[in-house]
């Protein structure tokens, strides 16, 4: 596989089970992944990973996901290039008008197939670098 | 006597060795199971784990971290290795090591896993911390680094200037636009003040220095060089004159002149001397609140004159029309006309800010009157016939009574835009007004459409004709997936009620063609015409 060349992707959800089974599928495509499990471990991580998408669970306890979210839009230097993903189980239209008030590029709705989420991913990861060149 | 314990899934004798060169710590081999059960034994000081099984691997990890215990792993591949590293055990070997190096491995570990707590929440506080120091946008650093700079050229030099520049209609653009455009106005805005004080020496050779407030206000520190005189009012007077034109060209250039028309700078001053008796950050902190209140004061008197230009305006109806052709996505052909006005005097071109006078000065039902009959006026010279008339009605128009069905000629070519922002009290009411206009002829359409967090639900209750949808929502659509997403449920359920969806603020190709893979039917904005006072046949020509 020639797949050293995908970027990082940060995946971060409170929730063990479900982190790891997204980060086994995503794994197997080739994207290097790095897994938080709070708000708190997302954003120590997010200068190390420099990801290019963030993966972002919505309901964690403490530091939620919105949170994490306008605070990773705002990093002075990562902050414009990063794509993140919303993961809710909230589809409704004021859930959706929030991601996009914290700056959300996209949103997977729980409960997510797996080819979803890769297709959620791809599509994203392909506007970073169109929006890049 | 050991104190600290190693507990370890391997029976390897290097390990053991390893162990024996640390001082007072002692090993526990136990199965692998018991390292994945909790760990009750407050000696145990760190865990080697050398299992294949990568769920046992990860659970015994996982268990150590969670209290607190730092991990070292034994890899026995490159697939291991991989693992630990992901797992972000403190240290990882390949197996076999020697004893030397595993007992280093130890060592190691449990120094840096004393600080893994300390470390992570330092971590996590630069990055949140980071934006608090420097303005994301601007790039600028905020008010307490510039303090901190300031100091002791402040206090070498004895006097301080403080410019606090206070940029009026700025939380507009957000009201309007939504936040992606007030970032990028902002960002121009900060360029282009850099970029002046780069070209400026700045009044007598002075320390110049800028921060921002995050909300929309400029402070500068002008610190006058040695031996030098501070800036003369007039100095400074000139330089604000220089900047805001060098600004609101930048503005219009970048972001056109409905948004440049939004804007003005007030300057306030204050004068700060250096007082050791006091302290030096709340001196400057009084400065800045001085020089805020001098702007605000002259924000004010311009207000005053504002209101005097608008009862000027409505005297003589100085009001006119531009008309901004709404196209359909599929044809291009020209659909219909909104009706935007503006004042005929410069203070009062932008409309926003002519209802933001009129209102402060209980004028907006007259103001609305007028713009009303304008714009019904010029159907006759302007607009084809068949082509429809969007116009702008605010919701408490309704209670005006001169507002009513019977105003207009062609009802049946007048759509009425409702904005979904302001809030309607009563509701049964308005529905009665409503029903009246619509049973005369007249057609609707909810403005500003998905600005608010309420939903589909509200707009159903209006039973529009046309669903405007908000301009923040079309800025940026083709990038971000979200937008999408609401548009296309907004278009179903438009299809649904009979509707139809307008896009408005389209002006890059990138989202006209977004708009129309979603089924937008009508599309309004500066990539397919510019608003403009020239009849139909002329903007036809223009049409791309």
């Amino acid at each position: 596989m020639q797949d050293t060349d995908l970027p990082p992707i940060l995946v971060v959800d409170d929730n063990h089970d479900n982190a790891e089974i997204i980060r086994q599928y995503l794994e197997i495509r080739g994207y290097p992944i790095t897994v938080a499990h709070n708000g708190d471990e997302a954003l120590a991580l997010f200068e190390t990973v420099r990801p290019a998408l963030v993966l972002l669970d919505v309901m964690m306890p403490g530091r939620d996901g919105w949170e994490v979210c306008r605070i990773m839009k705002q990093h002075p230097t990562l902050g414009k290039s990063v794509r993140i993903v919303m993961v809710t189980a909230l589809g409704e239209w004021e859930d959706k008008r929030e991601a996009l008030q914290l700056g959300a590029d996209d949103y997977v709705e729980k409960p997510f197939d797996l080819p979803t989420l890769a297709t959620t991913v791809q599509r994203n990861l392909a506007m970073r670098s169109a929006m890049a060149s | 006597m050991s104190d600290y314990v190693l507990l370890t899934d391997s029976d390897d004798p290097s390990i053991t060795a390893a162990v024996g060169q640390l001082e007072s710590w002692s090993v526990q081999h136990v199965a692998v199971s018991q390292l994945t059960a909790p760990i009750e034994d407050a000696s145990v000081r760190a865990v080697l784990v050398v299992t294949t099984d990568p769920t046992e691997l990860r659970a015994a990890t996982e268990r150590a971290h969670a209290t607190g215990i730092p991990v070292i792993i034994g890899c026995v591949d490159d697939t291991a290795r991989r693992r630990a590293v992901e797992l972000r055990a403190e240290e990882w070997y390949r197996i076999p090591a020697t004893a030397d190096e595993i007992s280093a491995r130890i060592h190691s570990a449990v120094s840096r896993g004393a600080t893994i707590g300390a470390a992570m929440t330092d971590r996590v506080e630069r990055v949140e911390y980071e934006e608090m120091l420097h303005d994301a946008m601007t790039g600028l650093p905020t008010l307490p680094v510039m303090i901190e700079r300031s100091r002791a050229l402040f206090k070498e030099r004895g006097e301080l200037v403080v410019l606090y520049l206070n940029f009026v209609r700025y939380s507009k653009i957000e009201e309007i636009y939504g936040w992606e455009k007030l970032d990028a106005v902002l960002e121009t805005t900060s360029a282009a003040v850099r970029e002046f004080l780069d070209d400026t020496a700045g009044p007598s050779n002075a320390r110049l220095m800028v921060s921002f407030t995050n909300d929309d206000d400029f402070i500068f520190f002008h610190v006058p060089a040695a031996g030098v005189a501070a800036a003369t009012e007039s100095e400074i007077t000139d330089m604000v004159a220089r900047l805001q034109r060098h600004v609101a060209g930048r503005i219009e250039a970048q972001h056109g002149d409905d948004i440049a028309a939004l804007f003005d700078i007030y300057v306030g001053r204050s004068h700060v001397y250096y007082n050791p008796k006091i302290r030096l950050e709340r001196l400057i902190y009084r400065g800045i609140r001085e020089a805020a209140k001098a702007a605000r004061s002259i924000e004010e008197r311009d207000r005053a004159r504002r209101v005097a230009d608008l009862r000027a305006s409505l005297r003589e109806r100085g009001v006119y029309i531009d008309y901004h052709p709404i196209v359909v996505t599929e044809s291009q052909e020209i659909y219909g006309y909104e009706a935007l006005a503006r004042g005929v005097m410069r203070s009062l071109r932008s409309p926003e800010v002519m209802f933001d006078v009129a209102a402060e000065a209980d004028l907006v039902w007259e103001l609305s009157r007028l713009c009303r009959s304008r714009a019904i006026e010029g159907m006759d010279t302007h607009l084809q016939p068949g082509e429809l008339l969007f116009l702008n009605v605010d919701p408490h128009d309704f209670n005006d009574p001169a507002f009513n069905e019977h105003e207009v000629k062609y009802p049946e070519r007048v759509v009425i835009e409702i904005t979904e922002r302001t809030a309607i009290k009563d509701y049964p009411k308005f529905r009665e007004r409503l029903r009246a206009f619509r049973e005369a002829g007249f057609r609707f359409a909810v403005d500003d459409a998905g600005s608010g967090y309420a939903g589909l639900g509200s707009i159903a209750n209006l039973e529009p004709n046309y669903i405007k949808l908000d301009i923040s929502l079309i800025n940026g659509i083709d990038t971000n997936f979200i937008k999408q997403n609401l548009v296309e449920t907004m278009v179903k359920f438009a299809n649904d009620h009979g509707a139809m969806v307008i896009a408005e603020g389209v002006e890059r190709a990138e989202e006209f063609k977004a708009v129309k893979e979603l089924g937008v039917h009508l599309v309004q904005g500066f990539f397919l015409h510019r608003p403009s006072r020239a009849p139909a046949a002329a903007l036809t020509a223009v049409r791309r």
